[in-house]
Order: C-alpha cells, then structure tokens, then sequence
C-alpha cells in the first residue's frame, strides 16, 4: 500500500529517500540503542563468565540442573493450562459476543481490555485481596461451612491472575474469525435438518479456528514471559522462567546467568510458537478440528 | 433457556473482569487497620495517608513526568516514523518495520534486564532521563502502529488536490495530513502515558532506591505492609487510568490498540 501513487507524486524531485530516511532517523536511534543493543549485550553476556571469557557455562549450568529444568517446565506448563483456560472461557464469551449490537460489543471489548489498561501492580494486588484470607470468596466460603483453603501462592492463584489479563488477547482474535464466518451457513444447514450441536461441530468450530489458534499463540507467549502476576500471586514458591531472570540479576547479582535464562526463555518460546505455526500451516490451519 | 445461560455466563466473566479493580476501591474504604472485603464502616483516612507518605507523593511526581516525557516523544517519533514507514522508501525500512513488530514480541522482562547490562556497560547511571528511553522502547511501537492506521485511512488524492491548488507541502501537511493522524496521535499519546506511568517489569531493573517510580514504590511496600494504603493508591490510579481510557476510546478506540477492531464486518 505504501509504494502507490508515489512516483507519480512529481512535486519533489530531489532523492526522496532521504527524507524518509531522515523522519524515520528517531525510531532508528532509539530502537538500535534501546533494543538492538541492550538484546545483543544480553546475548554476549551469556555467554560470558563474571569475568567476562568465554563460556558455555552458564547454558550447562542451566541445563544440566534437574532443578532449572523443572522451573522450564513449570513454566511452560502454567502457560499452557493459562491458554487452555482462557479458550474455556473465552470461547462461550466470543459467541455471545458475536449475537449483540456493535454498541454492546465495544462495551464489552473495553470490559475485556479493562485489566489491560490498570496497572498490573494494583491489578495482582486486587486478586491477592479477592483471594486472601479476609477476601469475598473465604467469606463466601466460611458462609457455606468450608474451611477456606489456602488459595494464594500457588499455580492456581497464578492462573487465575494471568486468565484474567490474557483472556482479551484470547477473545479478539476469536471474534475475527467469527465474523468472517458466512452467516448464512448456519441457517442453512439448520433448514437441511442438522441440529444445532451439529452445526456447531461441523461449522462454527472449525471456522473459528484460525482465530482459537492466532490466540492461543498470543497467550501462551506473553504468560511464559510474564513477571508481575505471576510474581505477586504465586511469590516464590511458583517457579516460573521471568522470577528466576529477576531474582539472578537483582539479588545474586549473577548477570551473565540471568542474561541466559532471559534469552533460553524467548528461544524455547519463539522456538515452539514457530515449530506450532509450521504445524499449522502443513494442515493448513482449518483441517486440525476435522 | 440458552439465551438466559449465556447472559448469566456473560455477567459471571464480567464480574471475575472486574472483580479486582472492585475490591481494591471498595476496601479502600474500610476502618480496619488491614485490608478486608467486605469493608467495614467508612473512612477516607486511606487517602489522607497516602498524601502524609512522602516516598509516595515523590514517586508520583518521578511517575508523571516521566510519563509526560514518554507521551509526547512517543507522539513525535510515532509521526515522523509512521509517515516515513508510509510514504517512503528508504535503506532499512524493511528492517525498521521488523523490528518495531518483534518489540511486541520480546519479552517485557528481558528487555529490562538487557537494558539494565547494557546501561551499565555504557556507565550509565540510572536518572528520570534513562527511564525516559526504556519506556520509548515499550510505548513508540503502539503510537507507530496507530499512526500507519490513519495513514492507511486518509485520501491521498486530498493531498494531492491541496498541492495541485498551490499549497505549500507545508500547509498540505498542516490542513490535510495531520489532521487524519490526530486521533490516533491523541490516542496514542495517552496510551504511552499509561503504558510509562504504570510500568513495573522494565522500571525494576532501571530504578535505584532513591529513584523509584510509583509501581515499583507499591510493589517494595506490599512486600512489607498489608495495611489498605495501598487499595487507596490502586483506586486513585484506577482513576487515572479510567480518564485515559476515556480519552482514548474517544478518539481512536481502545480494540485498536491492540490491534483489533470490534467493528470490523459488520
């Protein structure tokens, strides 16, 4: 789209690629001192002992520890059954969605976004209170006669907290692949006799899942690399990738380690989400629900 | 029956939406000198301590302006970027694209810890001015973002009637192109106010203990005291944040932010 109606502009005719180059010149600074840079020191470092010589160190360290490898799984398992959770929820969610009035949907995208748009500190603070001791749900629960049960500090106070910020990045890419589904389809299918469940089986499902799958990737990235929920509602005992990043770099102070499992953590992750788009693509996307 | 079903359901999502932001404000409220819900009595002495508390009132200040900072530098660079993106073709812009979608793919928590190496390797000191610069890194790539969508929704050819009537490139700019790009750069701004203003994962690895923003501040006070200062904190950024939001959904609509338009096809 940005290359039409260009050359036949005619109304400069010095090199107009210098100034485009010149507008864009900011952006380049700060994205190759604040990004490039800062993502190729910490992938030198790595690679570094304390002292700075070469070693493979860091990654053997990682690697052949039992107990970092648990806190890699762990933390991939908390990102999937997060993913699996916001697809439970936000499936039905989408659907009614999809039957009301454009007004109600914006309402209730903005419902969504909500947590985005709160400050995570004040967020996870809200859900160690929803879920403490003197919360709502131990009161409801002492109501009903149940001896609450410890419901911070654990994998399911960390699913809880990171459902409810990722269920947005979940539920609109589903609407997309909803609304793009022909709607006179449904209907036609209800006319030649298929019952409802069927339809859904056989149409709403499989067309939605572009959308399912887009989001599904979105979730179980941004909950792997996710820090402030998971470290307010789960504290030390859930071990995630992101609390061992920050507890190397700021209390051992062992940054060529912390700088290893921060790039190990977006290898693994970039690395399956490629690894599960190429699997798509050879099924070709729509034909996985089949 | 299934109509009923999914309201129910959809009234279930919604109250476990905003079931924190609801019991942060409402226990603010309480006399009780720790945080419980549903709170008892009412008192505002919550919020009176919150402005006697003078790390806190410092690092609202350090907060705003920083935030200020990143909002109006996101909205300059997200223009000058955004209309070079468009309209030009230059060296490395297929790189510059590719790297403005993978800042949305890197994690938070690893670009704050590359940033906190590669400052020290630089012999930076941490300042209100590097946490400037590590909060663009999070807030340019949104107000770009924005910036190429009312670009992608302006008339060239209005451009090219002012010009072809002897505006100066000047003026077409002013009267015909900016005014496009308003809303999303209005948008923008304010989202990168937010994003800077509640920024914890890149702040903790930037700050000092002098120097700490008003999350990074909660987030050290939680790890000690329980007491409901900090719902009353949490409801006054909540209003903050509502404002914004506002502003925000006014001019160019929250979905689109994140790259999703709640209208579309219909």
């Amino acid at each position: 789209m940005a290359a039409i109606g260009r050359v036949s502009d005619g109304t400069l005719s010095r090199p107009r690629w210098r100034t485009g180059l010149l507008l864009a010149l900011p952006a380049v600074v700060i994205f190759g001192l604040l990004f490039a840079a800062p993502l190729f020191t910490l992938v030198a470092n790595s690679f570094r002992t304390q002292t700075g010589a070469f070693t493979l160190s860091n990654y053997e360290r990682f690697l052949g520890d039992p107990f970092y490898r648990g806190v890699l799984w762990n933390t991939l398992k908390v990102a999937a059954m997060t993913t699996i959770g916001c697809l439970l929820v936000g499936y039905p969610f989408a659907l009614y969605m999809r039957g009301r009035s454009p007004r109600v949907r914006n309402w209730l995208a903005l419902l969504l976004l909500s947590p985005l748009l709160i400050s995570m500190v004040i967020r996870a603070y809200g859900w160690l209170v929803v879920l403490g001791p003197n919360g709502p749900v131990a009161a409801v629960l002492k109501w009903v006669g149940i001896t609450p049960p410890q419901l911070l500090y654990n994998d399911t106070a960390v699913l809880i907290g990171m459902i409810h910020v990722m269920l947005a990045y979940m539920v609109l890419p589903l609407m997309g692949s909803l609304d793009r589904i022909d709607p006179t389809l449904v209907p036609a299918a209800r006319g030649l006799g298929a019952p409802g469940w069927t339809c859904f089986w056989r149409i709403t499902l499989p067309l939605s899942a572009p959308g399912m799958l887009a989001g599904a990737m979105i979730v179980f990235s941004l909950t792997a690399s996710s820090f402030v929920t998971p470290a307010i509602l789960g504290g030390p005992k859930v071990k995630l990738m992101p609390y061992f990043v920050y507890t190397q770099a700021t209390t051992t102070l062992d940054w060529p380690y912390a700088a290893a499992i921060g790039f190990i953590l977006v290898v693994v992750t970039t690395g399956l989400l490629l690894g599960y788009a190429r699997l798509l693509r050879r099924n070709n996307g729509d034909v996985v629900f089949q | 029956m299934i109509r009923l079903l999914g309201t129910g359901f959809a009234c279930l999502v919604g109250l476990f939406l905003i079931a924190p932001v609801l019991v942060t404000v409402a226990s603010s409220l309480t006399t009780t000198r720790y945080v419980t819900f549903p709170p008892q009595g009412f008192t505002l002495r919550w919020y009176a301590e919150v402005f006697r508390k003078e790390e806190f009132l410092s690092s609202f200040v350090l907060s705003v302006g920083v935030a200020l900072a990143a909002a109006a530098v996101s909205a300059v660079v997200g223009l000058a970027c955004g209309l070079a993106i468009h309209r030009y073709r230059f060296p490395g812009r297929a790189a510059l694209e590719g790297v403005l979608a993978s800042a949305f793919a890197v994690p938070t928590i690893v670009l704050g810890i590359g940033l906190l190496q590669w400052f020290a390797q630089m012999g930076l000191a941490s300042s209100p001015f590097t946490l400037l610069l590590a909060h663009l890194v999070l807030t340019v790539p949104y107000t770009v973002r924005l910036v190429l969508a009312g670009l992608a929704g302006l008339d060239r050819s209005a451009e090219k009637a002012a010009a072809g009537l002897g505006a100066a490139p000047f003026l077409v700019f002013w009267h015909v192109t900016l005014p496009a790009v308003r809303g999303p750069l209005i948008g923008g701004a304010f989202f990168a106010f937010i994003t800077s203003f509640d920024d914890l994962t890149v702040a903790l690895f930037v700050v000092t203990t002098d120097l700490q923003t008003l999350p990074v501040r909660i987030f050290n006070y939680m790890q000690y005291d329980y007491d409901p200062t900090v719902t009353a904190i949490g409801t006054l950024m909540v209003l903050f944040a509502a404002v914004a939001v506002v502003v925000i959904e006014r001019f160019v609509g929250v979905a689109k932010l994140f790259g999703a338009d709640t209208e579309q096809n219909r």
